[in-house]
């Protein structure tokens, strides 16, 4: 449990990382809260050439709305997410941040490493699907942006390139009365979850849900989006029947291989039909 | 007058070195730096079972900074021995471990060669570099089918996957099944855990040249037996070999006991007379330090229709995993005794076989063979209650064998093997049984679960009661050595973090009329301890303070004559020996006093556990919200050190139950090697643990004082199964140990036979 040899450099501003990592090449990888990327050190399944330690860069844990859109920068902790002022339309990802792990972990831990970690499990990159965030990259070669929907490619595997810096995403601000929440089973607390789902809409005035959006985690290669569970729901109450069916329904999303040995395949996809309902009364209650 | 060391025994002092341990003062192993030490890393066997054609170090050796790669070429062929004589048989001396292997790898985590470099991280690169050339066999993965002729052999050469069948009869069991009204039966599962302590093992050893001294540090639990081991196989003198333990972070059975590495890091250090570390990392523990519990019963009760248990038959499947260690059969025998358990059975048949699998061997982990066979016949106590619609404590009440047919034993009959006979000394079952359910409110928990069940939850109580058989002998011997205002104690056992230092002190202090902190007790270094047999089967209390009491004895022996009176005049007051007519003599004068406790058999104590559950049948998650248990200590030498025992054993229990888990896939590679994986439980997911502590005193020894270090483990599986099985009712059979949501969740959705 001993990291195999590596080269370590840190990087003081956003454009020293990107110029280090690239002169670095393919086998570097960045370091930033080590939550994930250490372990796997320790266990060597990762054997990267170089750290490039970001850190200590400054201007990364930007936390605001700008444009239409709230802006949530690479360094900002789970700790600082769980804490921040978000309420209404946002709640499933301050809710989502605070079932990250342990305090410990957390406090250490950034949004910019959770998402290019891309473990299926992973609280934020579910919250990230369901609110069709941007993910805004950077290298020497220039900024693109990528949708959550095409940024999550595999099990630990993201459309960024090694020489690329995920700066931030961005959440498109939804429409007034818009509500989310976020809601998962872990064996203990701060396990990763067997299942999650983060879940928002809006209830018009006439009662109607619009805005469907339903994410889960941990029951596929990636975070998936239950298309055809928002569909149903879409524009009927959300009474018990509409629940019940939008449940069953995002349950079959779930991958049919999703499961290791702690929980198979069948036990998630009921756990997802558990959690959606769950999340679904809790959006119906009200604020 | 009241004196200095008056009361106490049986008071709540503090434990000893608490300060230094939680401020981050205490020297673990991993903490010990050695003029030159170098760092060894040992290579294991990536796979569960194949012949092992070749080991190329050559790569490793010329790695920088490497200053040995060894192999089992370069060492004797030795086996590791059994530890406990009446754990020995032919047969399991047949399939030993050798500590490194040879022509066979059968587990992974076997090891296979060691790597030794002047930094741990040089040593860990060029471990990778070590290539081993395997060829694979079929693995051997389920112990109740292991013994089919279709299954490979573990060992070739032995030409069984049994290394024993123990059968114990008792009375006329056939008559039993005859006249019974109601039989039930089923098979019952208990799964592999692993005790898992925060410190994982670790060793070091440096050889003096000059004196011809090697000595180890790392080594807790059986010192003297390490000692004894290292010098036979490294042909030192006894007195040449020194080991010593320092600040250890959980015992629980496994940490301590000769392993592999405890013969290779010595030999190592010998061969380059320099100081040779080794620390276990986590991946390492979880595959190499000994398993436990696993094993299958098919379990038949008879009893009448009111409720009387007339009898039982079982036939069983003790795994011990690739080999065996030095804890030899205790994975079959200890189940075995712990059977029949507290009631009052005319008769029962016991048929156990030890058996060989490709997984890491098992070993005795807190409350061994007690915890699995309590969680077995409770089990099937509580569906003998379903059957018959009875009240689960009422049934056991009545069966409880009554305190008028004490001494009690169950003396194997006609048929049985060579078994050690089944003995309660004494106590109040009955009596301790309903101070259990007092304790822990029983009649409130039941009222409460009906109050649940109203609101539509799923609620349920589940009891276990047992019997623990603890402090076996042979002997613990001490040496007392009185002074001007301190006194030492050198006694052989371990602290394992259990306190026994501070109990020990206890004892000491209230026997001689001197303050607590006047009492030093000494147990670290061999070389100043002479004798010992260690810490383990909750015996060091017992059999060490026993000891103190002896040497005490002789004190006074001793210090007759210079008072010109009989012993039986000497009074130990306020730190000197009194004669009547105010003649006294200090301590010091009375010169250093051995103290011997001999003890046979075992000492059986009973005890229980109870709790209630709450059951989400929509994710499977079971909650303990209480859990209350009650053990006879039979004298509380300190009831606070008591009460951590018995809540942390019930804490490490209760986790056992609901999360934790050594699972291993279909090629017998390991799938619990982190804590992610292997998950022990947490504050948030534990109930406080209620204690209630019985003191119905014990005959087998003077002080009068039973175990207690493991007991709150040994009603946990057991309790917890049947709260489960209680709260979801009609829902699912609760047949295995393990309850963790996903079991639970399929369990209950499984399709129902008609
Ligand atoms: C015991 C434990 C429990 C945990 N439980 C959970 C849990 O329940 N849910 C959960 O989601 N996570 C959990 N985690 C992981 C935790 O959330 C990590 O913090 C997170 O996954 C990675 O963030 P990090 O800052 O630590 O990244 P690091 O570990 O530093 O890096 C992770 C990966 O991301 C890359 N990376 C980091 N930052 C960037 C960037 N800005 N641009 C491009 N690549 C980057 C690294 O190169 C590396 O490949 C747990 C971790 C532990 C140790």
């Amino acid at each position: 449990m001993k990291p195999p040899p590596f080269a370590y450099a840190a990087a003081g501003t956003l454009d020293e990382a990107v110029a280090l990592l690239d002169e670095a090449g393919e086998d570097a990888k960045l370091l930033a809260g080590g939550q994930s990327l250490l372990p796997l050190l320790a266990f060597r399944l990762a054997r990267p050439s170089h750290l490039i330690d970001i850190g200590g860069v400054e201007g990364l844990d930007i936390l605001e709305e700008q444009d239409g859109s709230l802006c949530v920068g690479a360094l900002v902790r789970h700790a600082t997410l769980e804490r921040a002022d978000l309420s209404g339309g946002w709640q499933a990802l301050r809710e989502a941040a605070s079932l990250i792990g342990h305090l410990p972990i957390r406090v250490r831990g950034t949004f910019g490493g959770s998402l290019s970690h891309a473990d299926p499990a992973g609280e934020l990159g579910v919250v990230a699907a369901a609110f069709d965030a941007e993910i805004v990259l950077r290298s020497l070669r220039g900024v693109r942006t990528v949708p959550a929907r095409d940024f999550f490619l595999a099990p630990l595997t993201t459309a960024a390139d090694p020489d690329e810096v995920l700066v931030e995403a961005r959440f498109p601000t939804p429409g007034t009365g818009f509500r989310s929440v976020f809601e998962e089973f872990s064996p203990r607390v701060g396990d990763f979850a067997y299942a999650s789902v983060a879940a928002g809409c809006r209830l018009a005035t006439d009662g109607l849900a619009r805005d469907v959006r339903i994410a889960l985690g941990s029951v596929g290669p990636t975070p998936v989006r239950a298309r055809d569970a928002e569909q149903a729901l879409s524009g009927s109450f959300l009474d018990d029947t509409a629940i019940v069916e939008c449940a069953r329904l995002a349950a079959e999303t779930c991958h049919p291989d999703a499961g290791d040995w702690h929980a198979d395949g069948t036990y998630r996809k009921a756990l997802v039909s558990h959690l959606v309902e769950r999340a679904l009364r809790r959006l119906g209650a009200g604020p | 007058m009241s004196a200095p060391g008056g009361g106490l025994i049986g008071s709540p002092a503090p434990r000893r070195k608490n300060r230094e341990l939680l401020t981050g003062e205490g020297t673990y192993v991993a903490d010990i730096r050695l003029e030159g030490q170098v760092y060894a890393r040992v290579v294991r066997s990536p796979s569960a079972h194949a012949r092992l054609l070749g080991v190329d170090t050559s790569e490793a050796l010329r790695v920088g900074g490497v200053v040995a790669v060894i192999t089992a070429d370069d060492i004797d062929d030795i086996r590791i021995p059994i530890r406990l004589p009446f754990a020995e048989s032919p047969e399991a001396n047949a399939v030993l471990q050798a500590p490194l292997a040879a022509d066979v790898v059968r587990y992974v985590g076997e090891p296979v060669a060691v790597v030794v470099a002047d930094d741990p991280y040089v040593a860990e690169d060029a471990a990778e570099l070590v290539s081993i050339d395997l060829d694979e066999l079929e693995p051997v993965l389920d112990p109740a089918n292991s013994t089919e002729s279709s299954q490979p052999l573990v060992h070739e050469s032995f030409g069984s996957n049994t290394i024993g069948r123990l059968a114990y009869r008792y009375g006329d069991i056939d008559a039993a099944f005859a006249r019974a009204d109601v039989v039930v039966r089923r098979r019952l599962r208990v799964h592999r855990l692993a005790a898992a302590p925060m410190e994982t093992r670790g060793l070091a050893a440096d050889y003096d040249p000059g004196s011809g001294v090697l000595t180890v540090w790392g080594g807790a639990k059986v010192k003297h037996f390490t000692r004894a081991l290292l010098s036979r196989v490294l042909g030192l003198e006894l007195t040449d070999v020194r080991v010593i333990e320092v600040e250890v972070g959980g015992g629980f059975g496994t940490r301590g006991e000769p392993y592999p590495e405890d013969i290779l890091i010595p030999l190592l250090a010998r061969r380059l007379e320099r100081p040779v570390q080794w620390i276990e990392d986590r991946w390492e523990h979880m595959v190499a330090t000994n398993h436990a519990r696993e094993q299958e019963h098919d379990f038949e009760l008879a009893a009448g229709a009111d409720g009387r248990m007339l009898g039982f038959r079982v036939r069983g499947w003790c795994d011990h995993g690739a080999y065996v260690r030095t804890q030899g059969l205790l994975p079959v025998v200890l189940p075995m005794v712990h059977l029949p358990g507290p009631y009052e059975w005319p008769a029962f048949s016991m048929d156990l076989d030890a058996v060989l699998t490709n997984r890491t061997p098992v070993g005795t982990y807190r409350g061994p063979g007690m915890t699995e066979a309590t969680f077995v016949r409770e089990r099937m106590v509580d569906i003998l209650a379903a059957e018959l619609e009875m009240e689960p404590a009422d049934l056991r009440r009545r069966n409880l064998i009554p305190a008028e047919s004490m001494p009690f034993s169950f003396m194997p009959g006609p048929g049985s093997g060579a078994v050690m006979p089944i003995m309660y000394q004494g106590g109040d079952f009955v009596t301790a049984f309903d101070q259990m359910l007092d304790g822990a409110g029983y009649d409130r928990m039941r009222v409460e679960q009906r109050q649940a069940r109203a609101d539509g939850q799923h609620a349920g109580v589940g009891i276990a009661a047992y019997i623990e058989f603890a402090a076996v002998g042979p002997f613990e011997e001490v040496e007392v050595i009185g002074g001007a205002g301190n006194v030492v104690v050198r006694a052989g056992v371990g602290s394992l973090g259990q306190g026994v230092e501070t109990a020990l002190a206890q004892i000491a202090a209230e026997l001689l009329d001197v303050p607590l902190s006047g009492v030093t007790v000494e147990f670290h270094d061999t070389a100043e301890v002479p004798q010992g047999f260690g810490s383990f089967a909750s015996r060091s209390t017992v059999l060490a303070g026993n000891a103190i009491a002896a040497a005490v004895d002789e004190m006074k022996a001793k210090a007759a004559p210079l008072l010109g009176c009989g012993p039986g005049d000497v009074e130990f007051r306020d730190g000197t020996a009194t004669a009547p007519g105010d003649r006294s003599v200090g301590l010091g004068d009375i010169g250093p006093t051995r103290g011997r406790f001999e003890k046979e058999g075992l000492t059986a104590s009973f005890g229980g556990a109870v709790c209630s559950v709450s059951v989400n049948p929509a994710d499977g998650r079971a909650r303990v919200d209480r859990f209350a248990l009650a053990h006879d200590v039979g004298r509380a030498v300190n009831p606070r050190l008591l009460r951590g025992q018995l809540a942390g054993a019930a804490a490490q229990g209760i986790g056992g139950a609901l999360f934790e888990e050594v699972a291993y896939d279909e090629h017998g590679q390991p799938l619990s090697v982190t804590f992610a994986d292997y998950m022990m439980p947490t504050a948030a997911e534990l109930p406080d643990v209620e204690v209630t502590i019985i003191e119905h005193g014990s005959g087998s020894n003077p002080l009068g004082i039973k175990g207690g270090g493991e007991a709150g483990m040994v009603g946990s599986l057991g309790a917890v199964a049947n709260g489960v099985a209680d709260a979801v009712g009609d829902g699912a059979e609760v047949l295995t140990s393990s309850v963790s949501s996903a079991r639970l969740w399929h369990a209950l959705h499984r399709p129902r036979r008609a």
